[in-house]
């Protein structure tokens, strides 16, 4: 560890890190914008710059680049540094249009805030803007705005280094430098293209999903789990704040998914998540089954409780397919309820999609489902023959969540769902009820690596819909009260 | 003693670039020499010995530069000439290549073994399209003749040497954005740390060096250091070329020797001024050097000394000589549309502040001129000073407050009164 001080305050640095490294690692803050701790430093906004006491005089350099040495005395908050700062804000904002009153980026806009910090005057210029391009689709889930962007190249050298699809560049020179997308590169092939929204620190990058139907000041993060693939990627869900609640619109809009973004988890994902969890709402927000039915017929959540609590109680060998999406709390309830009784076997309840990236060396996974972990370290998974599984003889087939083979199924069978959605396979089901979906509950996911997370509620669910923990341990007292009076 | 040569010492005829012509000039005998009797670092230390600095523009000693690189030390080092001669008024450079392209090939071989660089590469301007195809063709002549590729003339040295042209970008002639333009990247200049002598070309060691400083090792290796230091003065030993072009009767390429004062160049090698106008002042070295005055620069011989001490440089040798009756505001103007245009774009302060410099001095050229504004150039030129990656900033910072400083009622009046102080067209061409 190399010594040194940070405004007169010893700071400990390890061998090779910068300025900037060693301040962010102690917790001062120095500005910055090109700069991200998991990119390479092209040191081009030049906002960090630092002064450093020197014998022959103070110099000026920036801090991202500046190798610690001992003994080294730098100041980030001299006269000159501010100056230099301000100066430096001043260049930014020039051609920067400041339309933040209609800019999706606001609010969280990391321009706003450096501008409020260290410059907040009016522009010093008196001559007009130079004008770029507005609206530029660089793909189908992302617009740019040429004329925010203030050429930080955080977004190039995130395809470059991180996500490797090289798909965008900077075109022309000086202040009519355009990022674009590469000519032989279709940016939209490129996973983990959606990063590049979050790591813009201007409104130059925008979801064209987010464009203009929420402002971030009206959302709330939740934090949560991807359940993307085995990987599971610490999330934040945005959605409406309750207390900013829409009464006039949409009710739906109150409870939906407004935006999903990483949550840093240097354990699991880093800073990044791929594009497939920014979509989770095409899973999440699929048609809900929300209505509990026996044979066919609606019927009270009680009525559908207590029918399957007498066809568990009846069965003789009855088998379990385990959801690889239930909570490690939900399967401790399980297998506390049913584990014993129960041929329980771990089915894949999410399977990739056409065109899906299957696995890649950045985050992706084959197994899509975030908890096959845990309820494999229960239960064996289901053979790739189902009739191992499912004899003749199986009189009870619980299903718990999507993706049972119900054409192996046994027409003798009876069958026990508990689904969240509403799906063409749900006629076969003897007794349908209704559960919440992980957004609708807390919880904690194992991913492949070991690694537990934890999911937090962010709606709230319907009344005729259930959450499988309780509801295991309802049908467990139901069906053993049941056992005991026969 | 002034008026001795190390370039401009044969007449130019229709056959003096090729290899003939220059073997008969005593051509390829410093390489055959040094490869038969020194080891590379002695190359280094007669190089150091003369004390030659830079011809680019920072006037850097060479030899001190070659001797950072640590022979032996188990990773390649590449040796790249700078021939992306861009800055405005400088065409020196352009002479060696056109005239003198076996020079250069053999400064290029000198430095590749003193260096012991296997690869070595001359970065040349893509708009000069003679000095290209002449340097090209001087490079099959010489590879032909055994001059490049495997053990040279005998010895165990081999040397392979690339020329690659530049797409026309001015800030491709800063060292290291060469070097990334060569690798095949968008020309930005990169940050330092590390230094280029550490991690330059493909992350390797590597020295960049001008074309005149290259053409000058020759001459060294042949005579010795010792004839070469007894050339100009005790701080700026040999010659330099002189690219002169503006209010004068003669412009073109003079090879002076440091000391020749500035008045005798003007009345021999300029010709005088152009239709008798009297001198204004002078752009001593690119426009990225400070302006003198005539007063300024008048008295002074030509060498770094007293040129750093009137408050300019030397720079990269182009030399443009203004008449009285010209308007600075708009030479200011015409100047800042420069840096506008060739700024890369990478850092802040000069990806904006270029293009105010412009717009602001364009506003004045059309009467829309506040007073406010001179302050603003002075403000945005200063804002530049230090702060960006490469030098293009501090430069147009430089010659921006060279000319204010010298010429600010200029602008005071253009301001005041919608106007240039110098209306009309500058009369000079008064012979037929």
């Amino acid at each position: 560890m190399i010594e040194f001080f940070i405004n007169g305050q010893p700071v400990q640095a390890a061998t090779g890190q910068t300025v900037m490294q060693a301040a962010v690692a102690a917790g001062i803050t120095i500005p910055s914008f090109c700069w991200h701790p998991q990119l390479s430093v092209p040191g081009n906004c030049r906002i960090c710059m630092v002064e450093v006491e020197a014998e022959g005089g103070a110099w000026f350099d920036i801090s991202c680049n500046m190798p610690v040495t001992k003994g080294m005395r730098v100041l980030t908050e001299s006269d000159k540094v501010k100056e230099l700062r301000k100066d430096t804000m001043q260049f930014i904002t020039l051609n920067h249009p400041v339309d933040c009153g209609i800019c999706n980026k606001s609010g969280e806009c990391l321009l706003q805030d450096h501008h409020f910090a260290y410059n907040g005057m009016p522009s010093l210029s008196r001559d007009p803007k130079t004008h770029a391009t507005k609206f530029y689709p660089l793909s189908e889930r992302i617009m740019l705005d040429n004329e925010r962007c203030i050429m930080c190249s955080r977004c190039v050298r995130f395809t470059a280094e991180i996500s490797k699809s090289h798909a965008l560049g900077v075109q022309n020179r000086g202040d009519h430098s355009l990022i674009r997308p590469a000519a032989d590169v279709n940016f939209d092939d490129d996973a983990y293209s959606d990063n590049v929204i979050d790591i813009c620190p201007v409104g130059a990058l925008l979801s064209r999903e987010l464009l203009d139907h929420a402002r971030v000041w009206y959302l709330k993060a939740t934090p949560s789990v991807c359940p993307g693939c085995e990987r599971g990627c610490s999330i934040n869900i945005w959605h409406r704040k309750p207390e900013w609640k829409l009464q006039a619109l949409d009710g739906h809009l109150n409870t939906r998914i407004d935006r999903i973004t990483p949550l840093e988890n240097p354990a699991v994902n880093g800073p990044w998540v791929c594009n497939k969890a920014r979509d989770l709402a095409r899973i999440f927000e699929r048609e809900r089954a929300e209505q509990p039915m026996v044979k066919g017929a609606p019927v009270t959540l009680e009525v559908a409780i207590r029918s399957a609590a007498d066809l568990i109680g009846a069965a003789k060998r009855p088998v379990a397919l385990v959801s690889s999406w239930g909570s490690n709390e939900e399967l401790a309830a399980f297998h506390a309820a049913l584990g014993p009784s129960f041929a329980s076997y771990v089915k894949a309840d999410w399977v990739p999609q056409p065109g899906e990236r299957v696995e890649d060396d950045v985050l992706i996974k084959p197994d899509k489902n975030p908890n096959r972990a845990a309820a494999t370290a229960l239960y064996p998974a289901l053979p790739e023959n189902v009739t191992k599984a499912l004899s003749d003889d199986t009189d009870l087939v619980f299903v718990w969540g999507e993706g049972a083979p119900f054409a192996d199924i046994p027409s003798s069978a009876k069958v026990v769902l508990l689904t969240s959605y509403v799906l063409p396979e749900n006629a076969r089901a003897d007794v349908l009820i209704p559960i919440s979906v992980q957004t609708e509950r807390n919880g904690h996911y194992t991913n492949f690596q070991g690694v537990v997370t934890g999911f937090e509620r962010c709606f709230l669910k319907k009344t005729t819909v259930v959450d499988a923990q309780p509801l295991f341990e309802s049908i467990f007292s139901a069906s053993a009260h049941m056992a005991g009076a026969r | 003693m002034t008026g001795r040569k190390v370039f401009m010492d044969f007449a130019v005829t229709d056959t003096s670039h090729t290899l003939a012509d220059y073997k008969a000039r005593g051509g390829y005998q410093a390489i055959a020499k040094a490869l038969r009797d020194l080891e590379p670092e002695e190359v280094t230390k007669e190089v150091s010995a003369s004390g030659i600095l830079g011809h680019g523009g920072a006037a850097f000693p060479a030899g001190r530069k070659w001797g950072v690189i640590k022979l032996n030390d188990g990773q390649p080092h590449y040796l790249c000439m700078n021939a992306d001669e861009g800055e405005p008024g400088t065409f020196k450079d352009r002479w060696l290549l056109e005239h003198t392209p076996h020079l250069l090939l053999e400064g290029m071989l000198l430095g590749s073994y003193a260096l012991q660089g296997r690869h070595s590469f001359i970065y040349i301007r893509g708009e000069f399209d003679l000095a290209y195809h002449r340097l090209a063709d001087a490079l099959e002549e010489a590879y032909a003749a055994g001059f490049f590729g495997e053990n040279i003339l005998g010895s165990d040295f081999s040397c392979d040497l690339v020329i690659y042209r530049g797409a026309g970008s001015y800030v491709c002639g800063e060292a290291s954005a060469m070097l990334t333009s060569l690798e095949g990247k968008k020309g930005y200049p990169r940050n330092r740390p590390p230094r280029l002598t550490v991690q330059g070309l493909y992350q390797k060691p590597t020295v960049v060096n001008n074309v005149e400083t290259i053409a000058n090792v020759p001459f060294i290796m042949n005579h010795g250091s010792a004839a070469f230091k007894a050339i100009g003065t005790p701080k700026s030993p040999g010659t330099s070329l002189i690219s002169v072009s503006g209010h004068i009767n003669t412009p073109g390429v003079y090879e002076v020797e440091y000391g020749y004062p500035f008045a005798d160049f003007l009345t021999n090698e300029c010709g005088g001024m152009l239709g008798g106008k009297a001198l204004k002042c002078v752009i001593p070295g690119g426009v990225s050097t400070k302006v003198l005055t005539a007063d300024d620069i008048m008295p002074l011989t030509y060498d770094h000394t007293a040129f750093v001490e009137a408050g300019s440089q030397v720079g990269s040798q182009g030399m443009i000589v203004v008449a009285e009756g010209t308007c600075m505001v708009r030479m200011l103007q015409v100047m800042m549309r420069f840096y506008h245009h060739e700024s890369c774009g990478q850092c802040t302060p000069c990806r904006e502040g270029m293009g105010w410099l412009e717009k602001i001095s364009t506003r004045i050229v059309a009467g829309q001129g506040v007073a406010s504004d001179i302050d603003r150039l002075y403000h945005i030129s200063g804002a530049n000073d230090g702060t960006t990656i490469c030098g293009l900033g501090d430069a147009a910072g430089y010659a921006t407050v060279g000319i204010l400083d010298k010429y600010r009622h200029e602008f005071e009046y253009f301001i005041e009164h919608k106007r240039s102080m110098y209306d009309g067209r500058l009369e000079v061409l008064i012979d037929d």
